[in-house]
């Protein structure tokens, strides 16, 4: 009986999210499916088009190549901070979490724009590089791959930082001092012995950086170069330009579907998930 | 329906929202009937139309243009016939098709470039102009569309930074533009089909009564040859970032976006020299609750008092011609429909546009990443 109210009201704590969920994920969701499938005939056609021709396979490609990269170089980043977040005294910890959040408090448009100054040819960094010698002509920081990987490392920085922080927080570091007394040498302590253990934060942050970096519009448009093209852009193009739904569908869903393929497998090669905590 | 007011012109009920347009301008023409036949006094034009109390929707793109919309035509427009114009937007293409699609669009009046309104005037996406309405006797024909009336007309121009070219020796052509030799470092381009095919082939020699229809198989090899000399904008402030910043030297932008900077004493300077014009026109949304009101607004819009205050405000010229008396001498040298400038340039083909658009976009894109 009193197992029956609990169920009822568990339930009634969570229907306002299943609800939420459902009008706003799975109705759209199913609505581009069908679109996909049906706009302006029905059929495969529109599938046909996202996989079949060399504009949406490479623009797929750069996508998942710059999502990658980006995950990659943030966590490269991402890690060293996260653990000196967490082994640094209160008021560092405190600074260092103010430090990180900052950039949540301007728009992405604007830090976009900020790049674009600070990078070009006669921007500050490259004048500062000149005047100092270490180089004669400016580098290209801009209007290519290195302009798009650094604007976007910088905005995504903060969703690799957190989870890493709050997996390392509760690592045991007696862990690591238990491998040290029994003999082993740092470099074997950090990968046998601390990497594992935060590797539900490895997994979370990454997939995070990666799926919000599969979308991205903004950034790679303003800085990137010729042929940094994403596929936020051509579906932006197809729908706003062309009124095409249906092939627009059909790349979100390809690109829905290839997120959750990759998020199937790394849930089963890590047996973790950005949900799982391990603690 | 109808009922006679104090002064006995009819007037809309005010609660009557889903009056159709045909009764309304039935009501209208009794109203002019009852004028002629002597039974009022005194009226202006707009009072035989008592829109007072209704509400009228304006989408457009924000920003200080549409602050200079509010100011020029709508305010006058309000206080003339007592509508609310109410702002909104930015207009999105993929919005409009969605609300025109599901029959009931929340937008009355939408601010759409030339290639948008012939690009979508097929897919019955806008209502029929109605030109008992509408005086577009005093517009230049080539702002008139059956579903649109130009309000502004701007130009895509020769641009440069006077650092980087100080002197008479700057580019002046889209052939400068393209002769990286004469003109070296890096120039910018829009990063879209159009007009960066008609500028390449106007490079290549193509003199501009020839270019339609375009021979596209020239353009892109035209383009080949400074592929990788060109920074590819995105958005308009883009570009004036780039050419005030002189991470550019020289390349296309927009006459408005130019005076902006120089305004703002930006070292930047443009040319007139085969300048392509384009044209901003307004469309009622097929199926826009208001689209009567609408049809009075878009009559309102092309008055030369209105187009005036438009141009002196933020430099985009205007489609009625009359309005140049109205305009200030500093602005005059900036506008596209300016005759001195118009003469130098020629308006972008929009019924082009309409039938190449996808193919030469996908063409486009292609030529991008190889």
């Amino acid at each position: 009986m009193l197992a029956r109210m609990k169920a009822d009201r568990f339930m009634l704590l969570i229907a306002p999210a299943v609800g939420l969920i459902l009008i706003a994920f799975a109705y759209p969701v199913f609505w581009l499916l069908l679109r996909s499938f049906s706009d302006p005939v029905w059929g495969l056609h529109n599938y046909g088009t996202a996989l079949g021709s060399f504009i949406y396979l490479k623009v797929l490609w750069n996508t998942v190549s710059i999502a990658g990269s980006t995950t990659a170089l943030c966590l490269l980043l991402g890690y060293p901070m996260a653990y000196s977040m967490v082994h640094s005294a209160a008021l560092v910890k405190k600074l260092l979490i103010f430090v990180v959040l900052i950039p949540f408090w301007t728009s992405i448009l604007v830090r976009t724009f900020a790049w674009m100054i600070l990078l070009q040819p006669n921007g500050i960094i490259n004048d500062m590089l000149i005047g100092i010698g270490l180089i004669d002509a400016p580098l290209d920081l801009i209007f290519n791959r290195t302009g798009v990987l650094i604007g976007m490392v910088q905005i995504l920085l903060p969703f690799m930082i957190f989870p890493l922080f709050s997996v390392m927080a509760r690592i045991d570091t007696s862990y690591v001092l238990a491998a040290s007394n029994l003999g082993a040498p740092p470099v074997k302590q950090f990968f046998r012995v601390y990497l594992p253990l935060s590797l539900p934060g490895i997994v979370t942050g990454s997939m995070l950086v990666f799926i919000i970096s599969l979308g991205y519009f903004i950034t790679p448009a303003l800085l990137g170069g010729r042929t940094d093209i994403m596929i936020a852009q051509l579906i932006e193009q197809n729908i706003s330009e062309f009124g095409n739904w249906g092939l627009s569908s059909a790349l979100a869903i390809v690109l829905l579907v290839g997120t959750g393929l990759m998020f199937g497998i790394v849930h089963k090669v890590f047996k973790v998930g950005p949900d799982v905590r391990t603690t | 329906m109808k009922k006679f007011t104090k002064n006995g012109t009819f007037a809309m009920d005010a609660t009557d929202a889903e009056m159709s347009r045909r009764t309304f301008i039935m009501a209208s023409a009794l109203a002019g009937t009852a004028l002629s036949t002597g039974l009022l006094t005194s009226s202006p034009a707009h009072a035989a139309l008592d829109l007072k109390g209704r509400e009228m929707v304006l989408a457009s793109w924000g920003g200080s243009y549409q602050d200079a919309q509010k100011v020029s035509y709508c305010d006058p427009f309000a206080a003339a016939t007592g509508v609310t114009v109410i702002q909104d937007g930015p207009m999105n293409g993929g919005k409009l098709r969605t609300m025109v699609e599901s029959g009931q669009p929340i937008w009355d009046v939408v601010d759409v470039t030339d290639i948008f309104l012939y690009a979508n005037a097929k897919n019955d996406l806008f209502e029929k102009i109605d030109m008992s309405i509408v005086d577009t006797s005093r517009v230049e024909p080539a702002f008139v569309h059956e579903n649109g009336v130009g309000c502004i007309v701007w130009s895509y121009n020769v641009g440069y930074n006077t650092d980087a070219f100080p002197g008479d020796n700057h580019p002046k052509t889209w052939a400068d533009i393209f002769d990286v030799e004469r003109f070296p470092g890096k120039r910018m381009l829009r990063d879209r089909v159009y007009p960066t095919l008609e500028q390449a082939l106007l490079a290549d020699g193509v003199a501009m009564k020839d270019l339609y229809p375009l021979d596209v198989e020239r353009a892109f090899k035209k383009l080949d040859t400074i592929k990788d000399d060109v920074v590819w904008w995105k958005s308009n402030s883009q570009s004036q970032q780039l050419l005030t910043d002189g991470a550019v030297g020289c390349g296309m932008i927009l006459n408005g976006r130019a005076y902006d900077l120089v305004k703002k004493g930006g070292k930047v300077n443009i040319s007139w020299d085969q300048n392509i014009q384009s044209i901003d026109f307004f469309s009622i949304p097929k199926g826009a609750k208001n689209a009567d009101v609408a049809q009075h607004f878009m009559n309102y819009m092309t008055l030369a008092e209105n187009q005036a205050t438009m141009a002196n405000i933020i430099a985009y010229s205007p489609v009625n011609p009359a309005a140049f008396s109205g305009i200030e001498d500093k602005v005059k040298p900036w506008l596209s429909t300016n005759p001195d400038n118009a003469a130098k340039g020629m308006v972008i083909s929009g019924a082009y546009w309409r039938d190449h658009l996808d193919e030469l976009t996908e063409r486009w894109n292609q030529w991008k990443l190889t």
